[in-house]
């Protein structure tokens, strides 16, 4: 009852504010331009347009996602001198999706939707960021919860594994990784030297603060249908509470606690550097860095094997009888860990003027990926866990194409990106518990982005395209309406493929075919 | 009014004998917009007009000085989204030559030539205007390129970028910094800063910060522009949004800046190299513009995407026809209007690829002092009007400081990350 009433406060929240006339400036600025606020309302609606009879069972609408999110900025000037700057900036988050409220089939395929809906996952998600950023000369440190981009390439993540991804509500291809991404608590340093090269340093500290992954929740439209294993012939559904609901049980009792011994470590060295070959001058901003940090996904511990066999079998067989209601009883002990591995990476950027556009790359090279095992046929759920090295690239081309009828008409360049990005796994693949790509030693990836701005950057269409060479992908189309400074609309459709949809776990949600819509007020 | 006429009757010779004139060999330094007879004609034309509020009842009795961009306006103000435009009349005021800029040209045009890139010769190492007496289009050109703005200067730009159609308003805003390398009169090292000291050879540099619309905010740009003709600009944008600094192409140096009417090229009249363009010269054109403008006089209601209130006086042109050496450039010609005086663009008009008058940008100019005891001039507002699509900019310019030394290592791409959130 209290999340249907807060769901209809926001709802009546961004009608009044739809209504309203937008004037004034950007941001609010208080007490002497000493505070800056900065904030925004926004309802994202998902509509799927494909849904299939296993999953419509657990539907009485094709609502997949009425999320209502609002956001709070404040930045705070502390202390102003020449010699030092202290800022505080806080970034506060809440949210709520109302499907469940609106669908009952769909709340009781959720097994705790009080947790999927707001920010409950863990005590502090209403913070996304919160630290104090300090200048002192060349030196910035920034202490509290933060959000860390060490990427160059966009669509893919090749180096930037600082933070953890929250996929519960988001769309890669749609949203943008910082939507996704989930703070930690940190340390975090500059140094601005004055060496060739425009040298600056940065370290990481994480001091045991830690964030699994978050991938869909079992039962929401996110996750594809996950709930329904095709079921016999008495027509009676399963119970929605599956597979994925309790290997996130698992995962979740395996979070370690705040301790210190789990500190998480990464340096970088960003650079400017000036080339002149072929006849022409190529200016490198590049990067190269080395993470120390746990894997967002853990592995079985190596003495609880049987039972975590054990507790999936017996779940999965229960699955199989109609009537049966019970949840799975999961031992009160950790079956699984998060183990620590080491990435060493490197990016650059440069504009290439015979090309006329830009080249983007990334490497990284993961020393010691734990991975969990499982027997060469896969019969098996898991025989234990291991270490794998890893390597990732990822390159991205983007040049702007100048099309002069559409210029004529008040577009902007059509500026089109091309990726490429592949993943090559060393040592033995085929024992290599995955989730999907099964004894597959590379993964590749292909990337299309295309975007423009016209009538004056009122409107901004962008398509995006992703395809895997295991034969799935997705296709999405946006046209976002930006008419005042303050009021956003995005209408958009998001076309999911998959060659083989028993292929993987991803490709299971070619049926995932969805329009969009999403309405915002910025201020 | 006749106080205010013989006030600046006697302002202007006082201004006018206390600049010194140079005249060494063929130059001849400072060069007035009027002078003698000629001066003498405006200021009786000035005794009828001057503090008059023009509106569309009498803009034909001064449309002989009336650029044909600002009647259509007048005459049509419901396509700027306006129920009437009006402006007042000013009295001409000669601008005051800094030292600095004389003490240049008088040193360094007598040996000024172009080559035959039309590159002028020692580029890089000479300031002040190559050629105060212009024979050509591309030495005019030239003379704008060495208008240096007091060689630094920050300022805060904003006002609305507004659809004139539907009367919706989006605020724009940014802090913006810029540094002459090159081509200093004011702050030493003149007149450039030495090449050990800038290896990678930049020419000017500028830096900026969004403070609007909101998904702007914090969004940092830097473009680096280089003494070498044929090298690209550098242009990087860290974007709050996505947290990441990117790389810009060239071509994208024709996009709408932020939805606003200009592009990144119109900056300032125009942004990147003198040798882009070929230039030809149409005469003189003498045309009522703001060289004296106080911002705090403009005004405009809303969804009007042209400034009223703006204190235009007399001058005395040079119109230059700019075509673009790219077949595919957006503009299929600019014609620009250049003040005699320090070669600052008062405003240009600009042609699509069918020919069509497409846009106009006037840019709106005050005199202010710098630490050095001497004064420059430099925008106080500005606004573009796109007579196509009924659309509008208007800017205020807010300056913080000029000819003030700022450090070269700031405008390097470390800059665009910090204190941004």
């Amino acid at each position: 009852m209290k999340v249907k009433s807060l769901s209809q406060i926001f709802v009546f929240i961004l009608f009044v504010i739809c209504l309203t006339p937008c004037f004034g400036r950007a941001s609010i600025m208080m007490f002497d331009e000493k505070l800056r606020v900065k904030g925004s309302l926004y309802e994202f609606m998902i509509y799927r347009t494909s849904l299939k009879e296993e999953e419509r069972q657990y539907r009485d609408t094709e609502l997949g996602l009425m999320r209502s999110k609002a956001t709070l900025e404040l930045l705070y000037k502390t202390v102003e001198t020449e010699k030092l700057d202290i800022n505080l900036f806080g970034f506060f988050q809440y949210w709520h999706d109302s499907v469940p409220d609106i669908d009952d089939e769909y709340r009781q395929s959720i097994d705790d939707p009080k947790k999927y809906q707001g920010p409950f996952f863990d005590e502090d998600d209403w913070i996304n960021e919160l630290y104090a950023d300090i200048y002192a000369g060349k030196w910035n440190i920034r202490l509290g919860k933060q959000i860390v981009v060490w990427s160059e390439v966009a669509m893919v993540r090749t180096i930037d594994q600082v933070n953890s991804l929250d996929l519960r509500y988001t769309n890669p291809g749609i949203d943008p990784w910082d939507e996704m991404k989930l703070g930690l608590w940190m340390m975090r340093g500059f140094y601005n030297s004055n060496l060739p090269g425009q040298l600056v340093f940065e370290w990481i500290w994480v001091p045991g603060d830690f964030e699994q992954i978050r991938t869909p929740t079992e039962g929401t439209s996110m996750a594809g249908g996950l709930v329904s294993p095709p079921y016999g012939e008495t027509g009676e559904r399963p119970r929605a509470f599956g597979m994925k609901g309790i290997a996130d049980e698992v995962m979740n009792d395996a979070r370690p606690a705040f301790n210190i011994r789990n500190s998480q470590f990464g340096f970088r060295i960003r650079g400017n550097s000036e080339v002149f070959m072929l006849n022409d001058y190529y200016l490198l901003d590049w990067t190269v860095s080395w993470w120390h940090g746990m894997r967002s996904t853990p592995v079985v511990k190596t003495d609880e094997v049987a039972s975590l066999n054990t507790l999936m079998g017996t779940h999965a067989l229960s699955r199989l009888f109609p009537g049966s209601t019970s949840t799975p009883q999961i031992p009160d002990r950790r079956m699984m860990e998060y183990k620590f591995y080491d990435a060493i990476g490197f990016s650059c950027q440069s504009y290439i003027p015979p090309a006329k556009g830009v080249l983007r790359g990334e490497f990284s090279y993961e020393i010691g990926m734990p991975i969990n095992t499982t027997s060469k046929n896969g019969n098996t759920y898991f025989t234990g866990n291991s270490e794998r090295d890893q390597m990732n690239a990822g390159i991205t081309f983007d040049r702007p194409v100048l099309v002069p009828w559409l210029q004529d008409r008040g577009w902007d360049v059509l500026d089109c990106s091309v990726g490429w990005n592949s993943q090559y796994k060393f040592g033995d693949v085929n024992r290599r518990w995955e989730t999907y790509g099964f004894e597959d030693r590379t993964q590749s990836n292909f990337t299309l982005l295309i975007k423009s701005r016209f009538y004056h950057s009122e409107f901004r269409p962008v398509m995006s395209f992703f395809y895997n060479t295991r034969n799935w992908g997705y296709g999405a189309f946006v046209l976002a309406w930006l008419p005042t400074g303050h009021m956003r609309y995005s209408l958009g459709f998001m076309w999911t493929y998959a060659g083989d949809p028993t292929d993987s776990a991803v490709a299971s949600s070619e049926n995932g075919d969805f329009l969009f819509f999403k309405i915002g007020y910025e201020f | 009014m006749k106080i205010v006429t013989v006030g600046m009757a006697c302002l202007t010779l006082l201004l006018t004998a206390g600049s010194v004139k140079v005249c060494s060999g063929e130059v001849a330094f400072p060069t007035y917009s009027y002078e003698g007879e000629a001066l003498q004609k405006v200021r009786q034309w000035e005794k009828q007009w001057v503090g008059k509020k023009i509106s569309v009842e009498n803009l034909d009795q001064v449309k002989d000085y009336v650029h044909e961009g600002i009647s259509m306006a007048i005459k049509n103000p419901k396509n700027l989204g306006a129920e009437s435009l009006w402006f007042t009349v000013a009295p001409y005021r000669p601008y005051t030559i800094s030292k600095g800029v004389v003490a240049a040209t008088k040193k360094y045009a007598p040996e000024s030539k172009l080559d035959e890139d039309e590159m002028l010769t020692g580029y890089g190492k000479v300031a002040g205007y190559p050629f105060p007496q212009p024979k050509s289009g591309i030495e005019m050109a030239w003379n704008f390129a060495g208008n240096s703005r007091g060689d630094s200067h920050r300022n805060f730009t904003y006002g609305p970028v507004v659809n004139c159609k539907t009367k919706n308003e989006r605020q724009a805003g940014m802090h913006r910094s810029e540094l002459f390398w090159i081509g200093r009169t004011e702050l030493a090292p003149l007149p450039s800063i030495d090449l050990k000291d800038n290896p990678r050879g930049i020419a000017r540099s500028w830096f900026q910060r969004h403070t609007a619309p909101v998904d702007f905010v914090d969004t940092t740009i830097l473009e680096l522009q280089y003494l070498d003709h044929k090298r690209q600009e550098d242009l990087w944008v860290y974007t709050v949004m996505f947290r990441r600094i990117r790389r810009y192409s060239a071509s994208q140096r024709t996009d709408s800046i932020d939805g606003t009417d200009m592009i990144y090229d119109d900056q300032d009249g125009w942004y990147t190299h003198v040798n882009k363009n070929t230039y030809s010269y149409k005469g003189r054109g003498e045309f009522l513009v703001a060289r004296h403008q106080d911002a705090k006089q403009l005004q405009r209601i809303k969804g009007q995407g042209f400034w009223d209130g703006i204190q235009r006086e007399r001058v005395n042109h040079w119109v230059v026809e700019v075509k673009s050496r790219d077949k595919n450039y957006i503009y299929s010609k600019q014609i620009w209007y250049l003040d005699p005086e320090n070669w600052q663009m008062n405003f240009k008009v600009m042609y699509n690829r069918q020919g069509q008058l497409w846009k106009m940008y006037e840019m709106f100019y005050d005199e202010y002092p710098m630490p050095n005891g001497d004064k420059t001039s430099l925008a106080s507002g500005e606004h573009v009007f796109d007579f196509i699509r009924s659309h509008g900019t208007c800017d205020i310019r807010e300056l913080k400081e000029v000819g003030k030394p700022i450090r070269p290592d700031f405008f390097q791409t470390k800059s665009l990350k910090q204190k941004s959130y």
